[in-house]
């Protein structure tokens, strides 16, 4: 009879288990939503120049930024202070990116990358159905008093993310990537001003910038409509959706390539489909990882190479990855 | 009649007699026993080791006798113990599977365990597990090969942050600093 009851004890509390596995999540903090959107709203309402840096793998990137609105919109400039010189100037979502050295200027649209302290989507619509949101602790950072907000991932298939929001303005102090309990990647300002005077001629390229001996190239080719699609993501996985199909052109390949970027609010994972003639060496396909919480997995398919990129979990790029399929 | 017995046991009978005589064994008792006994005598005399004996009258008289059992739940004390080995068995099996299971979830899913390392702070947080198949047991992890720079550069779109490892083989050295920052 005893056995009877510890097996009984035992099925039950499997049956448990399930239940709470599959009860409905618990919805997120308002206040810390709140938070949230003042943060995304704050790069349209302020104006700010300092320095940040970018720090990972005990690398360490510092960049000057410039944010200015104005009538005709958002404008910013990021200048990368460390190694050779790169600049990158933004009108709204039209970017430059100005290599000195090389006089090479390549021109892009931005699509779904987010610069910090600008990074989240607006609107971040379902950041709470991917993560937890919550409010952890006030802390000061650089002279200004932050509140600390934590994403916490509600499944395996993203890093979780904190961020230091200035209790004052909303603005995006610091932010970091995390893994577990584990920052990958972070960003943080070293230096910064908040609604200073900034005069118009720190948001333009240098006059040695514009000379002609300096090559344009333009990434963007065209944007793939939903009824041209060649490629398709059979199963995005939970919380991502598909922003943008384009054909790239991309610095020195002779083909142009399939781009499929994806988000789930945060994290942007990009799918290259890229043709192989019959000379092409046969590519080194795996699992890689870069600085960071960046992971690529690279396979081929029918004579394509297909390399999955992205700020996610392995699993996640693996499973994006493997999920490419042609549409006949 | 008693002759007539042993010469059929001794096949000295025509057809017609054997008819006969086993018709009139089946219906007189005391043939019958005769029958038994020729052949008890036979086999004994041939050293036999499975004598003639008929024990279905003593088997069917101990069966009348014997009490019914109705439940086949036998409690002896070796079957209790057999039953009681098994159980802990079947125990033992539903701990480990769930402990599997959970160890699995811990293992490859790399959230799941960031979610738990947070649970002192947030009790009542819950994760919808998902099933993701782990790449580490399939493959290698290393630096990207040169050739993924263009695509890096590109998902990045610029962003700060993007200087990589390896070095350049289908880009001009200067502006691969540049771009990438070593």
């Amino acid at each position: 009879m005893i056995s009877r009851s510890i097996i009984s004890l035992l099925c039950f509390l499997a049956f448990g288990i399930q239940v709470v596995l599959a009860q409905e999540l618990l919805p997120s903090s308002e206040d810390a939503l709140e938070w949230l959107k003042r943060m995304a709203e704050a790069p349209r309402r302020h104006n700010y120049s300092g320095v940040f840096i970018y720090y990972a793998d005990s690398h360490i990137e510092t960049s000057r930024i410039v944010h200015k609105n104005d009538q005709a919109g958002e404008h910013e400039r990021i200048e990368v202070l460390d190694g050779s010189p790169r600049i990158v100037l933004r009108t709204n979502d039209e970017m430059k990116c100005y290599l000195p050295e090389s006089k090479k200027i390549y021109t892009e649209k931005r699509w779904f990358r987010k610069f910090f302290p600008d990074i989240l989507p607006q609107p971040f619509g379902n950041l709470d159905e991917n993560y937890y949101i919550k409010e952890v602790k006030r802390e000061r950072i650089i002279n200004h008093e932050s509140q600390i907000i934590s994403l916490i991932p509600r499944d395996s298939l993203r890093h979780g993310h904190q961020f230091w929001i200035d209790t004052k303005t909303g603005l995006l102090l610091k932010s970091a990537i995390m893994d577990g309990s584990q920052i990958i990647e972070q960003f943080a300002f070293a230096q910064l001003e908040i609604d200073g005077e900034i005069q118009s001629d720190l948001l333009k390229s240098n006059s040695f910038m514009t000379q002609d001996d300096w090559k344009v190239t333009n990434l963007l080719t065209s944007v793939i409509g939903e009824g041209e699609v060649e490629w398709k993501i059979n199963n995005l996985p939970s919380g991502f959706r598909k922003l943008v199909g384009m054909k790239r052109n991309l610095t020195e390949k002779p083909v142009f390539v399939d781009h499929i970027a994806l988000s789930d609010g945060l994290a942007t994972i990009s799918v290259f489909i890229e043709s192989m003639g019959e000379d092409t060496p046969t590519p080194t396909s795996g699992f890689f990882t870069d600085r960071g919480a960046i992971n690529i997995y690279v396979r081929v398919l029918e004579g394509n190479k297909i390399t999955t990129i992205g700020e996610a979990p392995m699993e996640t790029i693996k499973l994006i990855g493997d999920s490419v399929i042609k549409v006949n | 009649m008693k002759s007539k017995v042993s010469a059929l046991m001794d096949g000295e009978l025509d057809q017609q007699d054997v008819t006969h005589i086993i018709e009139a064994i089946r219906k007189d008792n005391d043939l019958q026993n005769e029958w038994r006994s020729y052949h008890l005598i036979g086999d004994t005399l041939r050293k036999s080791s499975r004598l003639s004996m008929n024990i279905s009258s003593r088997v069917s008289q101990k069966l009348i006798t014997e009490p019914t059992v109705l439940s086949s739940n036998v409690t002896t004390a070796i079957q209790k113990q057999k039953y009681k080995v098994f159980t802990l068995a079947a125990a033992a099996s539903i701990v480990a599977m769930i402990s599997a299971g959970l160890i699995m979830n811990n293992l490859y899913k790399p959230q799941q365990i960031m979610i738990a390392e947070q649970s002192n702070q947030e009790n009542s947080l819950t994760a919808a597990p998902i099933m993701v198949s782990s790449p580490p047991l399939i493959h290698n992890y290393s630096h990207p090969p040169v050739e993924i720079n263009d695509y890096l550069f590109v998902h990045r779109e610029f962003s700060p942050g993007i200087t990589m490892r390896g070095q350049a083989s289908n880009i001009h050295n200067v502006e691969y600093h540049e771009r990438y920052g070593r």
